[in-house]
């Protein structure tokens, strides 16, 4: 019978991270973007509980790590979407390819 | 006499030098509105009057004063310390003697009656100048020179006497140009003022002998300093200097501080062959030329001498001798031939300085300023005379124009008369009548006989006398260095303290005047009775004044030991024979020009009837003339000459040299010639006589011996060609010398300064291009240059899109993780996947 281990937690990490890297690098839309990026967090935290509880039984470091990312990620949501409004309200858009009002 | 206050003259004297100074400010500031006649006015009465009473004031005072009084107002006189040079004191102060206080009355009586005199002179003559009127300009002028003139006379130090001195040399400059829009006017200023300073230079190197070697600038404290050096055989008559590698002893080099300082008199008193200006000088107005160039300045080079004769040395003075000399009669020649009124009396001029000169030269002191003092009435009295007859002929001034002015011109005519008779020396020989010029030149002859002609007896007799005394208080040392034969006073060494306060007052006491011999005041009391005994003979003018001055400088002179005369007569050479011979002619000669000039003017028929008709005199001219004539018939001989004879102990209380008509010897230097006051007495009649029997009837009789004598009238009408050879000499030398420095300047200076330009220019060229453009602007542009290349390619990774950088993340972190795997050590690689310690 197949036993859940470690490494099966890492492979769905690394789908995970593929997937965000993927939608990061592929999507125009912002808040695509910002999924993607979620994405890529969030197989972070699959890979810290995975690691607190399978190499560090003792304590709970990985499960504390994991929830100080879901909490910044939360606040970096936030502020993404606050950019992402204000970005819309600019250019009336939020294709991020649009946005090269920086460039020289 | 109550003695007054102790520096009551000096102040007054002090006053009378700086209100017209102030008048001149005032004039400068004010004179434009005061308007024509009022600034001249002013002039008068501030300028010149206020001075004129203050003199008159010390002149009455100090006539009252005994000599003992005198002496001690003379040596207690205040000097303001001014300031100190190195370790020389410099100071001011009024130097009160007789001979300032005469010569200040007399500059300031001539001064004021030639103020009023300008009056007239320019209520007639044009005032404008470039289209602008300037007579309060003109009478600012005469104010400024009434204040140096007085300035120069009263001045106790030689500095101050120099600053003044130059004061009137720009007085007479800005005068004699006062028409400075006329060529000739402003000619004549430069020429004047040039020449001056050819005189000056030497002066200023005499006075730089006398700071240097002296160590003082004061006049008195210089001889004093004078006296001490010759007798220590310090300073002065030191080691002497080498010059151009020759040895100069210090008796050549007083030789030579004597010259110097009488080169400033040769400039002002136009002294041959510096005499050439003051003819031209007569383009200034005529009371410029009546008061300073026949009256004051002019007989400041005679007063300057007179000042520093305590530091002439023989051979100094026998040059002043020969530049008198020459110049009496050389100019006394050339008048003979003028046909301008005012030229004639230009050269006359120069032939009395040079009498003067002369007088000085033999040690005539008292004459020569006598003759000074008497020139100045006269002379001012003439030139205002011809100023009035060029005024009255319309600015005619050719004699040969004129004639017969007696009739339109009386009070001109016979004034000029009085002076023609002054200055011919007119007087009844063998008696006290006569005047001015009867008596002063008179007295320089004597002397120049004397010194000529009887000088080895008299050396003989002082030595004879007191050759034992000498002996015994003096002797003679030889100077190695240069084997000249040096006189010291063994007063000086015998002294225990040099440089006590008792030395430096030893100079002053130990001096007897003319009384060497050890009864100083029998002999003055013999001098006396000589006087009065003496047939007609000039001697001493007030005897028991005279004795009593002896006798108080005897009192004075009991601590120190006389000077040693006989050494002093021992050291001056005889004149030569023809020195005395020239004067004595030149006494004849002086008569004869002058009457001519009045014959020609006054006498005989009109030769011009337009000048004639235009003839005419003015109240406010003639008055100053009948004041001058006045002064010159009866002031002369007993108010000057008194208190000249006074002034002559302090003032002649030289160490080398002697005034030797104010010596004891006087009276038989007056006795031993009979024949000379007949000789020159005489003069006057002989020379009137020849001019009448040849101007009598007309010029024909001239005309014909100007012709018969054609190469010397020549000669004199060209003045010597003296303008020509200066012509010649000076300005074409200067100017060829220019041209080779302008020639110079152009090819040399000019080259060198062009190719250092050049090459300057070359190698900031060079600078620029190379060093600053490609060196410094090299690493400037090219570390920008570099920062903007690293930007350039720095910025091509930062595309701003975000795929480029989650790709460059991803592939970053995979050569990471690749590069842990592959090079990663064991223990890394565990560290990152395999399972802790204590996993199952």
């Amino acid at each position: 019978m197949l036993t859940i281990g470690l490494m099966h937690y890492l492979v769905v990490a690394a789908v995970l991270l593929c997937g965000g890297i993927f939608v990061m690098a592929t999507k125009r839309n912002a808040i695509g973007i910002l999924m993607g990026v979620e994405l890529v967090l969030n197989s972070a935290n699959v890979n810290l509980i995975a690691f607190d509880r399978y190499l560090c039984r003792a304590g709970i470091d990985g499960q504390i790590l994991a929830l100080f990312v879901i909490v910044l990620a939360a606040a970096e949501a936030a502020i993404a979407v606050a950019i992402c409004v204000n970005f819309y309200r600019v250019l009336a858009t939020i294709d991020v390819d649009r946005a090269t009002k920086l460039q020289g | 006499m109550s003695a007054p206050l102790t520096h009551t003259y000096e102040i007054l004297l002090a006053l009378g030098v700086l209100i017209p100074f102030v008048s001149f400010w005032l004039l400068v500031l004010f004179g434009a509105k005061l308007g024509k006649p009022a600034s001249g006015w002013f002039a008068v009465v501030l300028g010149m009057g206020v001075s004129l009473v203050l003199a008159t004031i010390v002149l009455a005072g100090w006539w009252q004063t005994d000599a003992g009084t005198r002496a001690q107002l003379t040596e207690d006189a205040f000097r303001w310390h001014w300031a100190t040079v190195g370790e020389v004191p410099v100071t001011i102060g009024v130097k009160l003697d007789s001979l300032t206080v005469i010569m200040f009355f007399m500059v300031a009586f001539v001064a004021f009656w030639i103020f009023v005199f300008s009056l007239g002179y320019m209520s007639g003559h044009s005032d404008e100048v470039g289209g602008k009127s300037l007579y309060h300009r003109f009478f600012a002028f005469l104010a400024l020179f009434g204040f140096s003139m007085l300035g120069l006379v009263a001045s106790s130090s030689l500095l101050f006497l120099f600053i003044f001195w130059e004061l009137v040399g720009l007085c007479s400059y800005l005068l004699i140009g006062f028409y400075f829009d006329r060529d000739y006017a402003y000619r004549a200023a430069i020429k004047a003022f040039v020449t001056n300073r050819v005189g000056d230079f030497g002066f200023l190197l005499g006075l730089m002998l006398v700071f240097f070697k002296l160590r003082t600038l004061d006049l008195d404290q210089a001889a004093v300093n004078f006296a001490q050096q010759l007798a220590s055989g310090t300073g002065l008559f030191g080691e002497g200097i080498t010059l151009f590698g020759h040895q100069i002893s210090g008796m050549a080099l007083a030789t030579l501080m004597g010259i110097g300082l009488f080169c400033g008199a040769m400039g002002k008193s136009a002294q041959f062959p510096l005499h050439v200006w003051l003819p031209d000088a007569m383009a200034g107005p005529t009371p410029v030329s009546a008061l300073i160039h026949a009256a004051t300045m002019v007989a400041a080079g005679v007063y300057l001498v007179a000042r520093v004769f305590r530091l002439m040395t023989p051979d100094a003075l026998m040059f002043v001798a020969v530049i008198g000399c020459l110049t009496l009669t050389l100019m006394a020649l050339v008048a003979i031939v003028q046909v301008d009124i005012k030229k004639c009396l230009a050269y006359s001029t120069l032939s009395q300085l040079g009498y003067m000169i002369f007088g000085m030269g033999c040690g005539a002191w008292i004459a020569a300023l006598f003759h000074l003092m008497t020139h100045a009435f006269f002379k001012a009295m003439l030139f205002l005379c011809s100023g009035q007859v060029i005024e009255g002929c319309h600015h005619e001034q050719d004699m040969r124009k004129m004639g017969g002015l007696f009739k339109k011109m009386p009070v001109t005519c016979w004034t000029f008369f009085i002076g023609v008779l002054a200055i011919s020396g007119a007087g009844v020989a063998g008696t006290k009548i006569g005047l001015g010029g009867f008596f002063s030149k008179d007295e320089i002859l004597a002397v120049a006989y004397a010194r000529s002609h009887q000088w080895t007896s008299y050396q003989d007799f002082e030595a004879g006398e007191h050759g034992g005394a000498g002996a015994a208080h003096g002797e003679h040392a030889v100077l190695p260095a240069s084997g000249e034969r040096v006189v010291r006073l063994a007063a000086y060494r015998q002294d225990p303290q040099p440089g006590s306060t008792e030395t430096a007052q030893a100079p002053k006491s130990t001096y007897v005047w003319g009384n060497d011999d050890l009864r100083p005041a029998d002999a003055s009391a013999e001098d006396g009775r000589k006087a009065a005994d003496g047939a007609g003979a000039i001697v001493h003018g007030q005897p028991g004044e005279e004795s009593h001055a002896a006798a108080h400088t005897d009192d004075r002179g009991t601590h120190g030991a006389g000077r040693d005369n006989a050494a002093i007569f021992a050291g001056m050479r005889p004149l030569p024979k023809w020195m005395f011979f020239l004067a004595l002619i030149t006494a004849y000669v002086t008569p004869f020009y002058m009457m001519r000039a009045w014959w020609m003017t006054f006498m005989g028929k009109p030769r011009d009837e337009h000048v004639y008709h235009h003839a005419h005199e003015i109240p406010l001219m003639y008055v100053p003339l009948i004041v001058l004539a006045v002064g010159t018939l009866f002031a002369s001989y007993f108010l000057f000459r008194p208190l000249l004879a006074a002034a002559a102990p302090e003032a002649t209380a030289a160490s080398l040299v002697l005034a030797f008509d104010g010596t004891s010897h006087a009276p038989a230097i007056h006795a031993a010639h009979g024949f000379l006051k007949w000789g020159v007495g005489g003069a006057f009649i002989v020379g009137f006589v020849v001019a009448i029997v040849i101007y009598g009837r007309g010029l024909g009789l001239a005309e014909q011996l100007s012709r018969a004598l054609r190469p010397l009238h020549t000669l004199l009408v060209h003045k010597y060609y003296f303008d020509e050879v200066y012509e010649v000499v000076w300005i074409k030398g200067c100017l060829l010398l220019s041209r080779i420095a302008r020639w110079i300047d152009t090819w040399i200076i000019d080259f060198i300064a062009d190719s250092l330009a050049k090459l300057t220019a070359a190698l900031a060229n060079f600078a620029g291009w190379i060093i600053d453009m490609h060196g410094v602007d090299g690493v400037v542009n090219g570390i920008s240059q570099t920062a903007q290349d690293i930007g350039g390619v720095l910025r091509t990774p930062q595309t701003g899109r975000i795929r480029n950088y989650v790709l460059w993340a991803v592939a970053a972190a995979t050569i990471v993780i690749v590069c842990v795997l592959i090079f990663g050590s064991e223990s890394a690689a565990a560290t990152v996947i395999r399972p802790a310690a204590g996993l199952p």
